[in-house]
């Protein structure tokens, strides 16, 4: 059940890049949210290096070296790497934990002799098919639990997951612009599974001493994200898809509700909600992630993170060197220049530059603008009686936000689309219980494979 | 903070490239124009009165062509113009595919479909909303379509295409270290002599990639499935699809 009832900031204005109400402390002298901002490096292997445990091994061991090499050549006080599972990572736990143990041992070497903070987050795949299989006992969650057992055991110091639960209706409501699907496979499905997902992984991470960091909408509202695309692009419209994000932070934000601490995954483009409610630090990436995806949010993103990163990028050779070295560089340096700015007492006036850059871009950037983002993150706290209340609250917010203010361009077509989502949102049960009702009648005539066990209903 | 200007931040060429109104063709009588407009508005509540009146004054080959169908390609005209979005064609596909259901019960058949596609998603792959849309996308276009789902096995895959023979196979994945399935898939399809167009895309997949083996032809965008499927059906081999789409 919902727990926030309060915001952790008393204003968007005392949110700042660097600094969070509760910093998380991990890894070899480690501190995130304390005060300063530092990289977080994703680097991600080439295909066919995944066929053997002994041929990722290497190509993890090279990639990480890369990271390792760059940030001191570059003199970079200190850096996390995320291990973000490919499937055959989670799939066989051994090869999962050993890369860890592997990344710890480097990580160690390089603070031994150069002093370099450094961190190891391990993301865990979701290989879960909710459409497929009884996915509070199967063996995909089986082995991602093992996994994360043996992660932890071997070094890694912050557990993550991109869980996926209630994505078979969400998949579905997306491309149809269904928004009561939407509110239903986010805000109610995907909560009640990382309800049940998140008191596992907490567990494990409480058994080894590891922390338990975050989650992320990255299944879903990213998915919105994503299709909505450029401003060309005709997939799914960008004021719906500025919704599903508010949403994705009604849900996102069980994971701290169950004992995650943070910080928050990367991709989590609703994590500036998330900052506000909980207070825990947060991880993003932005235009630093162009290797991997393009946002309209490139900088704003940025405003009030605690680690910068950039998404992932595949293991190739450039001019300047390998990949994971090239970005290590590029988040280093933006993250120096964050760093400066608090330093010299310029944090809020670099902070307004970011998004100002982006907040009018796109009704996404203007939705998780930190002044949106808290006005967000207050109609979900004050609506806390249950996680589709909260859920809608935060979708009507996001949208009423969009449409009040005149900056905010819309074409006629996508004001449009807003406008009939609110009256959809507005038009919904009052109850959780008759909502979740008529969802389920709906969904199972057409969706196939839905099955409401899957989340306890 | 108050700004001057963004106007040297950024353009929003969105606004202006805004799409002109929606005008739809007409039907040829009254009962197959309402057909037409519900397909078009995507309107899933009146689609069954709609045909069932239809059918009344028509036969059900005609309900499908000149009301389904014709209905449907005035969508993907609008999609083209930038006047919809894709929710509007899937919504739409999925209000001519309830039509064309009640037209195949009144003829006691199936209607005749332009050839079948096989679609799968990779092995370790679990993201197939990609798959999905190219699903909907086909059957909107008279293609029968089998759908393998997720996660599925290279074994699966080529049991399936020389089982049921069809004219084009799909893959989609996510991620580069699944989509590495997609060779073996080919390789295993070549070695027993089947060369058929395997169209592969998604995510991370790259023309570089899905080029660099025999038979793979690289899909940028889901829209594009029908018209491969189109030249596929016409007897076009895997070379000129690539030489076509990928050239």
């Amino acid at each position: 059940m919902p727990k926030y009832t309060q915001m952790a900031y008393n204003s968007a204005d005392e949110m700042i890049f660097g600094t969070a109400k509760h910093p998380v402390k991990y890894g070899r002298d480690f501190e995130v949210g304390g005060g300063f901002v530092y990289p977080e490096l994703v680097p991600h292997p080439r295909p066919g290096s995944e066929e053997t445990k002994k041929s990722l091994l290497r190509e993890y061991e090279r990639m990480v070296n890369d990271v390792l090499e760059r940030a001191v050549a570059l003199g970079f006080p200190g850096i996390q790497i995320e291990l973000e599972h490919v499937w055959q990572m989670t799939k066989n736990p051994d090869w999962g934990g050993d890369i860890a143990g592997q990344t710890r041992r480097q990580q160690e070497d390089y603070y031994k002799k150069y002093g370099l903070k450094s961190a190891i987050r391990a993301t865990i795949a979701d290989n879960r098919k909710p459409d497929q299989e009884n996915i509070r006992d199967c063996k995909s969650l089986d082995l991602a639990l093992k996994t994360f057992e043996s992660s932890a055991a071997n070094g890694a110091d912050n557990l993550s997951m991109e869980s996926v639960g209630g994505k078979e209706i969400s998949d579905y409501c997306i491309v149809r612009q269904d928004i009561r699907g939407v509110l239903f496979g986010i805000g109610v499905l995907g909560s009640r599974d990382m309800e049940y997902v998140w008191q596992k992984i907490v567990a494990i991470a409480k058994k080894h001493g590891a922390t338990p960091g975050g989650d992320t909408n990255c299944a879903q509202a990213n998915v919105a994200m994503f299709m909505a695309g450029g401003l060309l692009d005709k997939s799914v419209p960008h004021t719906f898809a500025a919704v599903t994000r508010a949403i994705g932070a009604a849900r996102s934000l069980t994971a701290y509700e169950m004992g995650a601490l943070g910080p928050t995954k990367d991709c989590a483009y609703e994590d500036p909600i998330i900052k506000a409610i909980t207070g825990v630090p947060i991880s993003n990436e932005g235009k630093t992630s162009a290797c991997a995806h393009a946002d309209l949010q490139g900088n704003l993103i940025a405003a009030v993170c605690d680690l910068w990163s950039n998404e992932a990028v595949e293991y190739h050779d450039m001019f300047g060197g390998t990949t994971p070295a090239v970005f290590t560089e590029i988040l280093g340096y933006d993250v120096a220049l964050m760093n400066t700015a608090i330093a010299m007492g310029k944090a809020h006036d670099l902070k307004a530059m970011l998004v100002n850059s982006d907040k009018y871009r796109d009704p996404h950037s203007f939705v998780v603008a930190p002044e949106n983002a808290y006005q967000v993150g207050q109609a979900l706290v004050a609506n806390n009686t249950s996680y589709y209340n909260r859920a809608r609250a935060a979708a009507i917010k996001a949208g009423e936000l969009v449409l009040a203010d005149s900056k905010m361009l819309l074409s006629a077509f996508e004001r449009e689309v807003l406008q009939k989502t609110l009256r959809e949102l507005e038009s919904f049960p009052a109850k959780e219980a008759d909502f979740v009702d008529q969802c389920i009648n709906t969904y199972k005539k057409v969706v196939p494979g839905f099955n409401p066990a899957n989340y306890g209903l | 903070m108050a700004l001057a200007t963004l106007d040297n931040v950024f353009v929003r060429y969105d606004l202006k490239k805004e799409a002109a109104a929606k005008k739809v063709a007409a039907g040829k009588d009254e009962s197959l124009q309402k057909v037409l407009t519900a397909v078009v508005d995507g309107d899933e509540e009146n689609i069954v009165q709609v045909v069932n009146e239809a059918l009344a004054v028509h036969d059900p080959p005609t309900v499908i062509r000149e009301g389904l169908v014709k209905g449907m390609n005035e969508v993907s005209r609008l999609w083209e113009e930038g006047v919809y979005f894709l929710p509007q064609a899937i919504i739409s596909s999925d209000t001519m595919l309830a039509g064309i259901e009640i037209c195949e019960k009144k003829m006691g058949r199936a209607m005749d479909k332009k050839g079948l596609v096989i679609t799968h998603t990779a092995e370790g792959d679990i993201h197939d909303l990609g798959q999905k849309i190219v699903n909907a996308l086909l059957r909107a276009n008279g293609y029968e379509v089998m759908d393998l789902g997720k996660d599925v096995p290279v074994d699966n895959v080529v049991a399936a295409v020389k089982q049921y023979k069809p004219a084009m196979v799909t893959g989609t994945a996510l991620m580069t270290t699944t989509m590495t399935a997609f060779r073996k898939i080919a390789s295993r399809l070549e070695h027993d002599g089947i060369e058929i167009p395997f169209v592969c895309g998604g995510g991370a997949v790259s023309l570089e990639y899905v080029t660099s083996f025999d038979l793979g032809i690289w899909g940028k965008d889901a829209s594009q499935a029908p018209e491969m499927a189109s030249d596929a059906v016409s007897g076009a081999n895997w070379q000129k699809m690539r030489e076509k789409y990928n050239g």
